[in-house]
């Protein structure tokens, strides 16, 4: 009964369990349940016996840059032609379908098609077209696998995003990250292994929320940690004004020493595990602040990622940021750009989401490249569905929206054991349905956890009678993506 | 001499009872077999799958016909059964489990017998009847003892009979009673969610009565504040929140609905009564304003506000959300699988999910923005005006009573925009109105109009006035059945005879001809003055009512009414209304769980697991879920309070009593304590509450002997008392009664402690976190703004959910997260300078009383010395660094300048160590 009741608690099956030590991959977590075994005569008590990976990962570390509000495929990884040529001609509905539409455009007479404002063209040997726009992006065109079939089953963003996150539309699942870190466990002991960045572009915004980053029934060691480009970087992480280090350093010196005591009075192990939690905490109030430091970064880095780079809270100073807590070993680093969600006057805001992004995003890739991690991290850009190839209101030859498009989207991908310099999937000659590879959202998940080292029909979590993975019921890991 | 006699026939009838207990029995199905066919046949042969044509999940399935034309069990018949016969199969094409590991020797030779015996079904120990167990043998000899005046006996109650058999089957005994001011602090936190104060202590220590302790139990059950420690439970239950959960995360006021939380269980209302008022309040003959309230739990659910999204996508959402909150709160069974195909391990159907769906799919409320249907909570100037119209209505027929009540309490039914389809040049605008141009129109489907004479409509001009509306019967050419003048600018004019004008919306009441059944309605705008891409006249909502009785036409009721529709509430809540019959949606099986992929109709109904009479509507649901016929309310709602109480479940899996959820750890302990509250107690919560704090189990002391901890590592057998991390809501309160910062206000809405800037900044809205004024920044957490896109942090630091749904359980963990908010958050470091204010002591004397006031009981002297020390390494610092001085107590909200600056600095990071050693953060 007890052998039942420890292995729910850490909830893993028997040959999950005792599979690590033959996997070797030491995980580590911020942070334990409040499990009396786990601290039982392990001085390293922090260590969960998780981190545990199917087989060989090809990558090892995520950095998640997920542009959300959606931005256009049409102006930026989906050359459409056509849609110029056809542009305010009425979408037929032998393409359109059975599709459903907004509540914002559901009740449009007509739905004129639009091309691109933007031109495109050719990039590298791959001969991978993007627009113009994304110049920076372009010249890293043999580094990257565009995408462009994903798709998705909601039509909205919450859910859309939710989705995305969590796979599942609704409710309060676990996070990709909290997956991450439940599997995988971190490599850094001072640093969560799943932390969460947060922007704001120039466009239209779309929010975020914590259900993104949740631990849903996951316990709570693996949910998001949001960095803040505040003076606190983490919440509550800066002592308070006037107690100097060598003041903290006394007080936990002594509250550890009061525990100590209390631990020989009641034998409770969880009271010598919270001693360690006291200590991390003092690591991180370290190891954090240097890492959210960029003002010491060399000069070729900030002319690399622009010199917004230095503002705190931009993209680009997120984009830095998440590569250098990447580096540190943090298994999942997750930033949400907002601004994407142009319904109108799309040609400017789309110029101006793309001038924030592009530059730092490109330089991320070329970044890890140098430093030899790219074949180790795996990045990922791209919003929580597309937008449509027909325009949302009054269509001008120089301004236009474009309504929510959940069939087929573009996104990209680099590093971590995808196929560089690819492209995948395609879509009719209007862009607006697949017509080979598609890519679903689970699809994507159960890739994505295939080049972590993990077979995501393994990595469950038993709750409500029934074994939950990121995958829910469906996914196919697509070998067309690997390198 | 009597007595003794009778000692002795106890012990005759004890002996007998293990001689018969002894005799072999038969296999169980439930306890023996069941999991067998769980782990390794139910995958490919349960309720998902069922290869072959095989399921073990009903009997009726598994002695039934395989797809080879013959049963694969043929009871009494092992030999000639292929369920047994190719368990030892050696061809990999016909041995099972199918390309999987053979079950071992024992499991074939129990499935074997349990066929021999023929194969008798049985059901999950949770479905089956509640029934009181009998005190465990042993506990009678212990009785018998006590009766003939010797004192035997560690149990203080009959519950202890059942923790102590238990312990005596694991080779575990009990542990002492805990020390007085520790079973004072374990009392006081877990009855009242705050600790006791200083003098609280004092009192119980000078206390020397016999019945001192049960003095405490019963003092404390009834403070207010019992009420506020359980609705905290229940909030996590209810997924309560302030806020409506998808993308803005725009408020939502529903805090009276907490407050009622509150109030009942302050009230001891039995539990059959709470959830039938949460449940159904609204069926209720003659509904209070409190059963109206009650119905928010399930107004708690998520309501999504998003342009351009589809009302009923996510009202079937919110549907969906109660059937499974229903389950997984009220009978701990996981119901979720049932949405998408029959139960894979439990025997639920596919199509009774739906049934049960219908109990909950004829509510009014649509996934409006603003939370229809509400209770409109008036200013009593207005109330005076509805309760006019209540007595108006009085000895009308009931129908006419009923249709104009709700209308004038709650402005229901409403029509609302998103009804309509055909728009011929308009839309719906922002989700919400309907918004037409010059000439356009749109289609309001099949509205019930048989016996409404009445119109209501809420409109607003957006072009220049007036805009005309024509509504014809069928089609746009159909006949026009009103005309319309939307005259919304001539306000004060307006206001009196004709419609009133609130916040931009104008309300009116039209004259229509009484038509048959259910219509199609076309909604015609003209208005030649607006521009092309104008849209004329907005429409918020509509209404259709049943003619104004005769004799009340000549009073002023009609002008009364639309008064009461028009006037602004001063607080809404929530809450559940059912369709009238008219307005009734059909409930249709969704195929694999999708809303759209529609299949057969059914009716309301409860699974036949259960075999009971017909449950058909939802006040018959709420009613049988709370009767003795269901098996799972009672053993699932003390499982609950035994974990607040003891740290973990005697089920740990609370949310799942079912097959797929862990066992009991002493089924005959949760049994005995089910029939307690239910029948015994029936259905009281002090009276069960206190019945578990009585017993010797609860009293025991935590500390424990090594090979004991050993042995039971996680107190699953009550070896000990229960020493438990506490909730972010306690440790909040605690250091709030500490400091003596404490508001204990009760009730109202939620409020905003301190919270540090831009935690609010990643949803996209213009809400703000405003610090609340005066005490109410020092409320219990109970009443801290609950924001589902980003929740206090301290809550969700210390394991608390989102409540975007419901949280059965909160697994506790420990961060370095954790110590960094009870180190660093001004919260705690301003309750630490509070304490450290209310001491005129210094130095050691400090300590020692502060510690003595914390906790009850003198601090250990090196512990103290240890203290003392970093006391004055920081007084040496602090008075040395007067810069740093001032900088550490701008912090506080209080700016009274110290005597003793670098003192108070010192003496508050003293307290600030207090709160954080261990025993602060744990039940003692």
């Amino acid at each position: 009964m007890e052998n039942e009741f420890f292995k729910n608690r850490l909830n893993i099956t028997r040959r999950h369990f005792f599979g690590q030590a033959a996997a070797g991959i030491g995980g580590l977590a911020l942070g334990s349940l409040l499990v009396p075994e786990l601290f039982k005569g392990d001085a390293s008590a922090q260590s969960l016996p998780l981190g545990v990976a199917h087989f060989a990962p090809k990558a090892k570390r995520v950095i998640y840059l997920c542009q959300n509000g959606a931005p256009s495929q049409y102006e930026s990884f989906d050359y459409k032609p056509m849609l110029n040529k056809m542009a305010g001609q009425d979408l037929p509905d032998s393409i359109r379908g059975t599709q459903r539409l907004t509540g914002m455009t559901a009740s449009q007479d007509k739905f004129p098609l639009v091309g691109s404002y933007y031109n495109f063209k050719q990039h590298g040997k791959s001969g991978t077209y993007i627009s113009e726009i994304f110049p920076h992006i372009g010249s890293i065109a043999d580094d990257i696998c565009v995408i462009r079939t994903m798709s998705t089953d909601a039509i909205n963003h919450d859910p859309a995003l939710t989705f995305l996150q969590t796979g599942a539309q609704v409710g309060n699942r676990p996070s990709m990250g909290a997956w991450m870190s439940y599997g995988l466990g971190s490599e850094n002991k001072n640093l969560p292994a799943f932390c969460v960045l947060l922007s704001r572009g120039r466009g239209n915004g779309q929010g975020v929320y914590s259900k993104l980053w949740t631990n849903g029934f996951l316990d709570s060691t693996h949910q998001g940690v949001v960095f803040s480009s505040s003076e606190d970087p983490i919440l509550y992480l800066n002592d308070s004004d006037g107690i100097d280090k060598a003041g903290r350093r006394r007080m936990l010196d002594q509250l550890a020493e009061l525990n100590h005591e209390g631990f020989a009075e009641n034998k409770d192990p969880e009271v010598e595990a919270k001693v360690q939690q006291y200590e991390m905490a003092y690591r991180m109030q370290t190891a954090v602040p240097e890492l959210t430091d960029l003002s010491k970064e060399p000069d070729h880095i900030i002319k690399m990622y622009g010199p917004e780079c230095l503002v705190p809270g931009t993209y680009a100073a997120n984009v830095l940021l998440a590569r250098k807590l990447s580096e540190s070993g943090v298994r999942f680093v997750q930033i949400y750009h907002q601004g994407w969600d142009s319904h109108g006057n799309l040609p400017q805001e789309m110029a101006m989401q793309a001038q924030d992004v592009d530059r730092s995003s490109a330089a991320l890739i070329t970044d890890l490249k140098q430093r030899g991690l790219l074949d180790e991290t795996l990045v990922i850009w791209g919003g929580e569905f597309g937008r449509t190839n027909y325009c949302q209101g009054k269509y001008t030859v120089d301004n236009y929206g474009r309504d929510h498009h959940p069939r087929a989207y573009s996104i990209f991908m680099a590093g971590g054991g995808v196929k560089a310099g690819t492209v995948y999937g395609e879509t009719d000659e209007l862009g607006y349905n697949v017509v080979k590879d598609p890519v679903h959202i689970h699809d994507f998940h159960a890739t994505v956890q295939h080049l972590m080292g993990i077979n995501h029909e393994q990595l469950t979590y038993k709750h409500l009678g029934r074994r939950y993975r990121l995958t829910d019921i469906a996914g196919n890991v697509l070998p067309g993506l690997i390198a | 001499m009597k007595k003794l006699f009778i000692f002795l026939g106890l012990c005759i009838a004890g002996m007998t009872a293990i001689y018969v207990s002894n005799k072999q029995q038969k296999v169980d199905y439930s306890t023996q077999v069941k999991p067998i066919l769980n782990k390794n046949c139910i995958s490919c042969h349960g309720g998902v799958k069922k290869q072959g044509g095989f399921s073990l999940l009903f009997q009726e399935e598994a002695l039934g016909k395989t797809k080879s034309g013959k049963p694969a069990i043929i009871p009494g018949h092992p030999e000639q059964s292929s369920f047994i016969q190719r368990l030892h199969s050696q061809d990999p094409e016909e041995k099972m489990p199918y390309q999987r590991p053979a079950l071992s020797e024992e499991e074939i030779d129990l499935l074997t017998t349990w066929v021999k015996e023929g194969a008798n079904w049985g059901e999950h120990w949770a479905y089956q009847p509640l029934e009181a167990p009998s005190i465990p043998a042993g506990s009678w000899f212990e009785k018998a003892l006590a009766f003939v005046g010797i004192p035997a006996s560690w149990a203080q109650n009959d519950l202890d009979y059942f923790v102590q058999a238990e312990q005596k089957n694991q080779g575990l005994t009990h542990t002492d009673q805990a020390e007085k001011a520790d079973l004072l602090r374990r009392l006081y936190l877990d009855i009242t969610g705050l600790p006791p104060t200083a003098a609280d202590y004092l009192a119980y220590e000078q206390d020397d009565s016999d019945d001192a302790y049960e003095k405490q139990v019963d003092k404390l059950l009834k403070s207010p504040h019992y009420g506020e420690k359980w609705a905290a439970m229940w909030m996590d239950l209810a997924r309560y929140a302030d806020t409506k959960g998808y993308e803005k995360d725009e408020a939502r006021s529903i805090w009276k609905y907490r407050d009622y939380v509150i109030a009942s269980f302050n009230q001891n209302k039995p539990y059959d009564q709470f959830i039938k008022e949460q449940l159904a309040g609204d069926l209720l003959p003659n509904p209070k304003e409190s059963d109206y309230i009650a119905t928010a739990f399930h107004r708690n659910t998520t309501n999504n506000d998003e342009g351009g999204t589809v009302d009923e996508e996510f009202r079937t959402a919110a549907i969906l959300d109660r059937v499974n909150t229903t389950w997984e709160v009220l009978q701990g069974t996981s119901f979720g699988c049932v949405q998408c195909h029959s139960h894979p391990y439990d025997p639920i159907r596919h199509e009774e999910y739906y049934k049960y769906m219908a109990f909950f799919n004829n509510s009014r409320d649509e996934d409006i923005p603003d939370d229809a249907p509400t209770y409109r909570h008036h200013a009593p100037a207005n109330e005076k005006t509805i309760a006019q119209l209540k007595s108006f209505l009085s000895n009308q027929p009931l129908a006419t009573q009923k249709a104009w009540g709700q209308m004038i309490r709650f402005v229901e039914p409403k029509i609302h925009p998103h009804w309509a389809d055909q728009f011929e040049n308009g839309a719906l605008a922002d989700n919400k109105y309907l918004a037409i141009r010059n000439k356009g129109s749109a289609r309001f489907m099949a509205v019930p109009m048989m016996g409404k004479t009445k119109l209501l409509i809420a409109c607003r001009n957006s072009g220049p006035a007036p805009t005309y509306l024509n509504i014809h019967q069928g089609t746009k050419t159909g006949p026009i059945i009103a005309r319309i003048k939307l005259d919304t600018t001539l306000q004060e004019k307006y206001a009196k005879p004709k419609g009133l004008f609130v916040k931009g919306w104008a309300y009116l009441f039209v004259d229509i001809p009484s038509l048959p059944g259910k219509q199609d309605l076309v909604w015609e705008f003209l208005n030649a003055k607006t521009k092309p891409e104008q849209t004329t006249a907005t429409i918020g909502f509509w209404a259709v009512l049943p003619e104004v009785p005769g004799q009340l036409k000549s009073t002023a009721f009609e002008k009364l009414a639309l008064q009461a529709i028009a006037t602004e509430p001063e607080i809404t809540t929530p809450v559940m209304l059912e369709n009238p019959a008219d307005y009734t949606r059909t409930t249709r099986v969704f195929t694999r769980g999708s809303w759209l992929n529609q299949a057969d109709a059914v009716q309301p109904g409860i699974p036949a697991l259960f075999k009971n009479t017909p449950v058909t509507n939802r006040l018959d649901l709420a009613n049988w879920i709370g009767s003795t016929n269901n098996p799972l309310t009672a053993r699932v709602a003390v499982n609950r309070f035994w974990e607040q109480l003891f740290g973990i479940g005697i089920v740990e899996t609370l949310e799942d009593l079912g097959s797929q959820g862990l066992a009991p750890v002493n089924q005959a302990l949760l049994d005995h304590l089910a029939y307690k509250f239910q029948v015994d107690f029936k259905y009281q919560p002090k009276a069960f509450l206190k019945y578990v704090v009585m017993s010797a189990s609860y009293q025991q002391s935590s500390l424990v002997d090594e090979s004991t901890r050993e042995k039971d590592p996680n107190n699953r057998y009550i070896t000990r008392g229960p020493r438990v991390r506490l909730s972010p809501e306690q440790l909040r309160d605690q250091i709030l009664v500490w400091s003596g910062l404490l508001s204990r206000k009760l009730g109202g809405p939620s409020v905003m402690p301190e919270q540090p800037d831009g935690v609010w900044n990643a949803p996209y809205s213009g809400m703000q976190w405003k610090k609340s004024d005066g005490e109410d920044q020092w409320r219990r957490s109970l009443y801290t703004y609950w924001r589902r896109s980003s929740p206090y942090p301290t809550m969700v630091t210390f394991d608390a959910g989102t409540r975007d749904i419901c949280l059965s359980r909160r697994i506790r963990t420990n961060t370095p997260m954790q110590a960094l908010n009870t180190l660093n958050d001004p919260v705690f470091l301003e309750a630490s300078q509070f304490f450290a204010r209310k001491y005129a002591l210094n130095g050691l004397e400090f300590i020692q009383k502060g510690y003595l006031d914390l906790l009850g009981r003198d601090i250990s002297s090196s512990k103290a010395e240890k203290l003392n020390a970093f006391y004055a390494q920081t007084l040496a610092y602090y008075q040395a660094h007067p810069k740093e001085t001032l900088a550490f107590l701008k912090l506080c909200s209080d700016n009274e300048k110290p005597g003793d600056a670098a003192n108070l600095v010192a003496k508050t990071l003293v307290a600030n160590a207090l709160f954080n050693i261990d025993e602060s953060m744990n039940k003692p």
